[in-house]
C-alpha cells in the first residue's frame, strides 16, 4: 500500500474502509498487536466473576480467579475449538466445554479431560493444553486491556500522553470509577474506522448531526455548544480526544453542584491545568473510546465484524464516590442522550456511519478521497498540555489516527505529522 | 374483569400501534399517563441455575438476564422525556428519522389481569416491529410488553410499560421509533 493516507494535504483513500484484503491485514497487524480494551475491573468485582468479549474478531473470556487475579483467554476449547463459555457474564470456578467435556479452571488451566489418562498416550499432559492466554493484560486505573503481543510496550507506554488525559475522567475523585451494570449491544453496518474516526476527534459533526437532540434539550443548546472554546488533542500513537475549556450542562442543578463541590478535589488530584478542561469525546487506538461531554458518561468499544460491520458495546461510567442520586442522574442523562441505539445522539450517528459506509464500499476508477483539511497544519504545542493541540473542531486527531494506522499497516503515508514544525 | 374491558384494552393497543405507524406522535403522547414509566431494559445471556457448563459459581453472582432498574437500559423514559423525543422528531434535523422510516407494529398475545388499584389492569402483549428504511434497509425488533393500563373516561392511559426484548445484540443500527 502506498499513499492511502496523505498527511501533508489532509486526505484519506476510501479504499481502506472497504477493501477485504486490507481488513484481513488489519486483523493481524492492528488487532493482533495493539492493546485492546477488555473490561472495567468493576465488571469483575468478585472472585469467580467472568465476562466474555472479543479482541478484534477473536472470542475472549475475562476472569477473576479465586485468588483475585484477572486473566484473559481465547474462549475456545483446545480440543475442537468449541466456545467454552457461551454466557455474556456470570460467576464460575470452572468451565466445561459442552462438546466433549474438557474442564478448564477460571485461571485457564485444563483441569480434567474425559478418558484421561486411561484413553490417552502418556505424552498427553493436561498442563500443555491450557486455554490460550492473551499475551499480556494490564489495568490502567480500572480499565483492563490485553494484547496478543508479549513484546508489546507496557500499557502505560502505549497510552502515552493519552493516559494524562484519561486521568481527568478516571482519577478525578478518590476511589476512581465504576461501570453502571449492563452493556448495550447493537450492530452498525459500517467499517470500524468510521466509528474510530468519529470518536477520536470529530467534534465538528455535533452541531449538525446532533442538532435535533440539542434543540430538544438532551444536551446543551446549539448556541452554547458552538460558543464554548475547546481543544482537540492528538495524543500520539493514534489516540486523541477533545476538551472543552469550561464544563457544559451546568444549567442542570445536579451537574452544577457536582462540579462545584468536587472541583477542589479534582485540582488537588489532577493539578489546575487538567482540572480546568472537560473531556468531550476521545478514542484509544484502535477501537475504544468515550463521550463524556456535559452530563454524558459513556465508554464504548466497537468490535470489527468483517469490513462492513461493527458491533457497538456501550457502558455508562460514574465516579465510585458519587452519591446514588448523582449516579442515577448520570445514568439517565447518558442513556437518553448519548449511549445506546435508542439514545437521541447515537441514533443519528448510526445513520451517518451506515450511509458513509454504503456510499464508500465500492471502488471507483478515480478514488474520491475523504477530506481532512479542517485546521490542517495549525496544530501547536501548549504549555501544560502534552500532544499536538489544535482549536476545536479540527481534524488533527483523525490524521493522527490514520498516521498510526499507516505505520502499523506498513502503508507509506504522504508526509508525516509527528513534528510540530511540519504542521505549522 | 369483564369481556368488554378485555376487548376495549385490545382495541386500545391496536389504536396505539396504528398511531405509531402513522407517525401521529402527538396523538400517541395523549395515550400516556403523566406518571408513565417507559422502560426497555437490556437482555443478555446467562447460564441457567442448573447449568452443568460451570461449577463453583455463586447463583447470586450470575447476574440477571434482564438489567435491573438501576442499571443501564436501552430506554428509561418518562412522559416528559418521551415528549422531548417527539419534539426532536419534529425538528426536521432528526436524521435517523429524516427522511422517516416506515414501520408496522404487530401486537399479539394480549392477556389482561386486574392490578392492585381499582381501574388499573396488568396487560401482557407481544410485539413485532418491522422497520423499512430508505431503500432496502430492514429491521425486525421483537419482544414482550408488560403494561399497566389505567381507566380514563371511556378509554385508557398507559401508566407503565416494560419492554422485554427477545434480542441480545440488536441487529439494528438504532432504535429510532417507539415499541
Amino acid at each position: 500500500m502506498n499513499g492511502e493516507i496523505d498527511l501533508d494535504n489532509g486526505s484519506v483513500s476510501r479504499r481502506i474502509f472497504f477493501d477485504p484484503d486490507i481488513y484481513r491485514e488489519e486483523l493481524t497487524r492492528i488487532f493482533g498487536r495493539c492493546w485492546l480494551f477488555l473490561a472495567h475491573e468493576s465488571q469483575l468485582a468478585n472472585p469467580g466473576d467472568f465476562i466474555t468479549t472479543y479482541m478484534g474478531e477473536v472470542p475472549i473470556i475475562v476472569t477473576r480467579s479465586k485468588s483475585g487475579v484477572l486473566g484473559a483467554f481465547f474462549n475456545s476449547c483446545r480440543h475442537r475449538g468449541m466456545r467454552i463459555c457461551r454466557a455474556d457474564a456470570g460467576n464460575a470456578n470452572t468451565f466445561m466445554c459442552s462438546y466433549h467435556g474438557w474442564v478448564y479452571r477460571n485461571d485457564g488451566r485444563l483441569q480434567a479431560v474425559p478418558r484421561h489418562p486411561d484413553g490417552y498416550p502418556e505424552k498427553m499432559k493436561l498442563g500443555e493444553w491450557d486455554l490460550v492466554p492473551v499475551g499480556k493484560i494490564a489495568n490502567y486505573k480500572g480499565l483492563v486491556f490485553g494484547t496478543w503481543d508479549p513484546t508489546a510496550p507496557s500499557l502505560v507506554d502505549y497510552l502515552g500522553d493519552m493516559a494524562h488525559y484519561l486521568d481527568i475522567i478516571l482519577d478525578r475523585r478518590e476511589g476512581g470509577t465504576e461501570f453502571v451494570g449492563g452493556t448495550q449491544k447493537w450492530t452498525i453496518q459500517c467499517n470500524w474506522k468510521f466509528v474510530s474516526d468519529n470518536h477520536v476527534g470529530d467534534s465538528y459533526h455535533t452541531p449538525v448531526t446532533h442538532h435535533s437532540g440539542m434543540v430538544a434539550g438532551f444536551y446543551s443548546r446549539p448556541s452554547e455548544r458552538l460558543s464554548t472554546p475547546g481543544y482537540s488533542v492528538a495524543a500520539g500513537n493514534g489516540h486523541g480526544l477533545c476538551l472543552f475549556r469550561k464544563p457544559l450542562r451546568t444549567d442542570l442543578p445536579l451537574m452544577k453542584a457536582y462540579v462545584e463541590d468536587h472541583q477542589a478535589e479534582a485540582e488537588a488530584r489532577l493539578g489546575q491545568p487538567r482540572a480546568s478542561v472537560w473531556p468531550v469525546n476521545g478514542a484509544v487506538f484502535p477501537n475504544f473510546g468515550f463521550v463524556v461531554a456535559g452530563a454524558f458518561r459513556t465508554f464504548r468499544i466497537w468490535h470489527p465484524k468483517g469490513p462492513d460491520k461493527v458491533e457497538m458495546w456501550s457502558w455508562c461510567i460514574v465516579d465510585s464516590a458519587a452519591d446514588p442520586a448523582f449516579k442515577e442522574f448520570i445514568r439517565l442523562e447518558t442513556l437518553r442522550g448519548q449511549s445506546g441505539p435508542a439514545s437521541t445522539f447515537e441514533q443519528d450517528d448510526g445513520e451517518n456511519f451506515k450511509e458513509c459506509h454504503s456510499c464508500s464500499r465500492v471502488p471507483l476508477p478515480e478514488d474520491p478521497r475523504f477530506n481532512y483539511m479542517l485546521r490542517l497544519r495549525t496544530a501547536r504545542e501548549e504549555v501544560d498540555f502534552p500532544g499536538r493541540m489544535n482549536d476545536m473542531p479540527s481534524e488533527t486527531n483523525q490524521l493522527g489516527f490514520y498516521e498510526r494506522w499507516a505505520a502499523l499497516m506498513e502503508c507509506v503515508p504522504q508526509g508525516q505529522t509527528r513534528g510540530i514544525s511540519h504542521e505549522s | 374483569m369483564s369481556p368488554e374491558d378485555h376487548r376495549s384494552i385490545e382495541l386500545f393497543l391496536y389504536l396505539e400501534a396504528r398511531l405509531l405507524d402513522q407517525r401521529r406522535y402527538r396523538d400517541w403522547l395523549d395515550l400516556l399517563a403523566d406518571d408513565l414509566q417507559y422502560w426497555v431494559p437490556i437482555r443478555s445471556t446467562r447460564f441457567g441455575n442448573k447449568s452443568h457448563a460451570i461449577t463453583g459459581g455463586k447463583v447470586e453472582l450470575q447476574g440477571a438476564e434482564i438489567t435491573r432498574r438501576d442499571e443501564l437500559a436501552y430506554m428509561d423514559d418518562t412522559k416528559v422525556t418521551l415528549r422531548m423525543r417527539v419534539e426532536r422528531l419534529e425538528t426536521g434535523t432528526a436524521w435517523a428519522e429524516e427522511p422517516p422510516s416506515r414501520t408496522t407494529h404487530l401486537i399479539t398475545n394480549i392477556e389482561v389481569e386486574p392490578a392492585t388499584n381499582t381501574g388499573e389492569f396488568q396487560v401482557f402483549s407481544n410485539f413485532l416491529m418491522f422497520r423499512s428504511r430508505l431503500e432496502t434497509e430492514e429491521d425486525v425488533v421483537v419482544g414482550n410488553r408488560e403494561d399497566l393500563l389505567r381507566r380514563h373516561g371511556d378509554g385508557w392511559l398507559i401508566a407503565r410499560r416494560k419492554v422485554v426484548l427477545t434480542h441480545n445484540v440488536l441487529s439494528a443500527k438504532n432504535l429510532s421509533t417507539f415499541l
